[in-house]
């Protein structure tokens, strides 16, 4: 039952799952209380586990964030007089309920909006396209972003190659002071910016050379269609959100 | 002096299911050509990169200079091995062929008049001077190889790495290529080079690795 629901939700046109992302995160950034927040991130969580994404190692990640948090988390403290003071040093705020609960409402936050971004990842990137097609964007166009996509990890495995050929030459980047890390990073670009400019040449060449935009439409392999669940999901999650957005704009 | 040595070492890409390497053990000694060879796919490339510290062993460990090579930095492996890629493109970042040269060279401290005679040296050796000022990524695949192999000769590593070398030379600059690592041996300095090129292995190597089905055997001629 649970692994005949995880496929039936992966399986989600992508459409509906930007509709879940939408209305997930326009409630993250709508609530400022922890309360709430904390009940949208459960949603959310629980939302991942239906979906099987394994998201401890998300959270794991956000270890990371701790030491900008507690700043943050006394920074208002002492500037934003809000709530009660829970620990003062002569005048000066340490904590405060306020400083606790926006630090709290940034955690959530985050956590809110990686988490729905998962979401997203379940579906190949091929069906984003897809999707944009069955939005009528031209095809042109999608075809543009189902290539950037394809050819994203590639750069990046590009820039690491290049960090590594610069350390093995002498740099070591634990050592090197901040100004100089950055003249590092330029050496990374300039042959990435080239290859960039290389590929996207010769791919524009190869594609039109294999008849592409020859003719205004194209045949896909596989069509997106709404069913039912998509339907239901998307009915479901857009009323939840208004319904719940409009009872607290009246509160 | 043993100068870098595998021991049971394994490797597999992260989701591969059955290892990639297994249970290599080999040493080298900074003298002669060692050349390894083996099908498409069987991990070669893989297996140099081990050998200058880009991938870390799954299992077993290497040690360089009897120094284990996990606790050492890419920074201060490259000052002892160099390290030409399959791909020579990967290593070329300079916007010239002659900082790409000298790159190495700033980073050792070394006076600037040194620096500029040591890149001229090169550029006469590999026959690149007239496209010293030339961008790296649009030189031809030829003067692509031999400024990565310039660029990393320069910093006279002990042991010097090159994963497929020969390949897009013609036949006078593997001739030249192949000199050129004898000149390295006759210096006291150890070649490991991957290749295909059954010519370019039986005139140079003095040692033969082939790497197969995940394993190394080592061919006594
Ligand atoms: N970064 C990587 N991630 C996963 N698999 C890889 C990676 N690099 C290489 N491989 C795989 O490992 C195998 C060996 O690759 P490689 O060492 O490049 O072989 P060779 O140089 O002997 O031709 C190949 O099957 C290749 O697909
Ligand atoms: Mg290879």
């Amino acid at each position: 039952m649970g692994v005949k629901l995880a496929v039936k939700m992966i399986n989600l046109d992508p459409r509906a799952k930007i509709v879940i992302v939408l209305c997930l995160s326009t409630l993250a950034v709508f609530f400022n209380t922890p309360g709430l927040l904390l009940i949208v991130l459960i949603i959310t969580l629980l939302l991942l586990q239906i979906f099987q994404v394994k998201y401890i190692s998300l959270i794991y990640k956000f270890r990371r964030l701790l030491p900008v948090l507690f700043v943050l988390l006394f920074i208002q403290s002492a500037f934003t007089g809000h709530g009660q003071v829970l620990v003062a040093f002569g005048d000066v705020h340490i904590l405060t309920t306020g400083g606790v609960s926006s630090a709290s409402c940034v955690l959530l936050r985050m956590l809110i909006l990686f988490g729905s971004a998962m979401i997203i990842a379940t579906s190949n990137s091929r069906d984003y396209v897809l999707a944009l097609v069955e939005l009528k964007i031209p095809y042109e166009i999608a075809f543009m972003v189902l290539i950037a996509l394809r050819f994203l990890p590639v750069f990046v495995q590009e820039a690491k190659d290049t960090l590594i050929a610069i350390q093995l030459r002498g740099v070591d980047m634990q050592k090197v002071a901040w100004g100089k890390k950055i003249k590092v990073f330029t050496y990374i670009f300039s042959p990435l910016v080239s290859n960039v400019l290389l590929k996207a040449n010769q791919l524009a060449i190869s594609m039109e050379a294999r008849g592409f935009r020859l003719y205004p439409r194209r045949t896909y392999l596989r069509v997106l269609k709404y069913n039912s669940l998509d339907y239901l999901i998307t009915i479901l999650s857009l009323s939840i959100t208004l319904v719940v957005l409009t009872l607290s704009i009246i509160r | 002096m043993i100068f870098m040595k595998m021991v049971q070492v394994g490797f597999s890409y992260p989701g591969q299911k059955k290892p990639l390497l297994n249970d290599i053990n080999f040493s080298i000694h900074k003298e002669g050509i060692t050349a390894l060879t083996g099908p498409n796919g069987v991990g070669k490339t893989t297996l140099s990169k081990l050998m200058v510290g880009i991938l870390a062993p799954s299992t077993g460990h290497i040690t360089l200079k009897g120094q284990n090579m996990s606790s050492m930095a890419l920074a201060q492996i490259g000052r002892l091995v160099g390290y030409v890629f399959q791909n020579p493109e990967k290593q070329l970042f300079c916007p010239t062929v002659s900082e790409e040269i000298g790159f190495g060279l700033q980073n050792l401290e070394l006076p600037e008049h040194e620096v500029q005679r040591l890149v001229k040296e090169n550029l006469a050796y590999f026959e690149l001077e007239h496209l010293a000022q030339n961008f790296p990524l649009q030189l031809s695949e030829g003067e692509k190889r031999r400024l990565a192999i310039a660029a990393v000769l320069v910093l006279e590593p002990e042991l010097l790495v090159l994963d497929e070398p020969t390949t897009g030379l013609d036949a006078y600059r593997k001739h030249l290529l192949g000199e050129c690592l004898l000149k390295l041996v006759a210096s006291k300095r150890g070649v490991f080079m991957i290749s295909h090129d059954s010519n370019f292995i039986d005139r140079y190597a003095s040692r033969i690795l082939i790497l197969e089905n995940g394993r190394l055997k080592e061919n006594g001629c």
